[in-house]
């Protein structure tokens, strides 16, 4: 069933001659009862229909798009001095939440990674793990030079020399350590990848 | 600031030292004086245990402070520092096993505070504690192939240092 509104719902514009919004008609609380009480019904039997296609269907997949940018949802999990400046970005200067990134604690709430920090072969394993824990659709940032090639530790023999020999990135954000603005601005340019997605 | 920088020469060194070389005339290959210690001992590596049980007991040597290896290439060297509260000094033991089989009893159970050295010494130069309660690597991942702090350890390209990061 697809989204049939109902033909009152919109006020008719008005005509050439006809009173303006300066002159007596129907009041304007009239109309808004009006319109809520034909336009719900319908609107809620279209959502659960759409929610009931498959997040690939190229109808309802830029609607998932849309909400999933919208709400990305970051495992708070800092690693190094990377997590300093990912805690500055959620402070009051840089306030990440109105962008709609909240971190959450347990991979099982996350759809984004963020790896903030040096990982080493002994954390690695740990890595994978919770980002298998995390339900699809999921994404990765690798955040500053040694979650994204080792950066100064690179030739150590405990270091992991970049996290995508772990996990698929998806954003790399440069700096040792990136400053809160550039985390931002990987995450909205995550949140561009998301919104262009087509399966 | 600097606080308690330790005396050149402690009090009762000698005491100390001549008692040690009394009650273990085979097992104390030789003493050298070092400044800020109360000396350096250097052991046979049979009689480590012993000797560690005696100056715990009886000398008030209360606090192991520090395992740690040396690679000397043909031997290796496994240092103990020894804290006494009473004396408020430090005590070095030390001793040379053979880099084939390089391998010594455990302090673990004088000590506690021993365990984790002994993991590290273990981790990264290979030597191995016998009788130690849980022996397995402490900053590396089980399943890692190298003791890399050893001298014939070389840097490998990092993409070619595979390692096995799932127990599958």
């Amino acid at each position: 069933m697809g989204l049939s509104l109902p033909s009152k719902v919109l006020p008719a514009s008005p005509a050439a001659g006809a009173p303006g919004p300066s002159e007596p008609g129907v009041p304007f609380s009239e109309i808004e009862t009006v319109r809520a009480k034909e336009f719900i019904p319908p609107a809620k039997e279209a959502l659960r229909d759409m929610l009931a296609r498959k997040g690939t269907d190229p109808l309802i997949q830029p609607v998932f798009n849309w909400a999933g940018r919208n709400s990305l949802f970051p495992l708070h999990w800092g690693l190094a001095c990377c997590a300093i400046e990912f805690a500055a970005a959620f402070g009051a200067r840089w306030d990440a939440e109105r962008f709609g990134i909240v971190p959450r604690s347990s991979p099982r709430q996350c759809d984004l990674m963020i790896v903030n920090g040096t990982v080493t072969w002994k954390v690695a394993h740990k890595l994978i793990t919770l980002f298998e824990q995390m339900p699809e659709p999921k994404w990765v940032i690798a955040m500053g030079n040694c979650a994204t090639g080792g950066g100064p530790f690179r030739s150590a023999y405990s270091v992991v020399p970049g996290v995508d020999k772990l996990v698929p990135v998806d954003v790399y954000i440069a700096g040792c350590p990136p400053r809160p603005e550039a985390m931002l601005d990987g995450i909205l340019r995550l949140e561009h990848l998301i919104q262009e997605r087509r399966e | 600031m600097v606080t308690a920088v330790p005396q050149p020469s402690p009090t009762g060194s000698t005491e100390l030292l001549s008692g040690l070389r009394s009650r273990f005339p085979e097992d104390i290959l030789a003493i050298h004086p070092f400044p800020g210690l109360l000396g350096r001992v250097e052991v046979r590596p049979g009689g480590i245990l012993p000797i560690c049980r005696y100056l715990r007991d009886e000398q008030t040597f209360g606090h192991c402070a520090m395992v740690g290896g040396v690679d000397w290439r043909e031997t290796r060297e496994v240092v103990y520092h020894l804290w006494s509260d009473d004396r408020k000094a430090y005590l070095e033991l030390s001793l040379k096993v053979l880099a084939d089989d390089p391998h010594v009893e455990s302090v673990a159970g004088v000590w506690q505070g021993a365990n984790w050295h002994e993991r590290e010494a273990w981790d990264l130069l290979g030597i191995r504690f016998d009788h130690h309660p849980d022996l397995r690597r402490l900053f590396l991942p089980e399943g890692y192939e190298f003791h890399p702090l050893l001298k014939t350890f070389e840097l490998h390209e990092p993409e070619l240092l595979e390692v096995k990061t799932r127990h599958e």
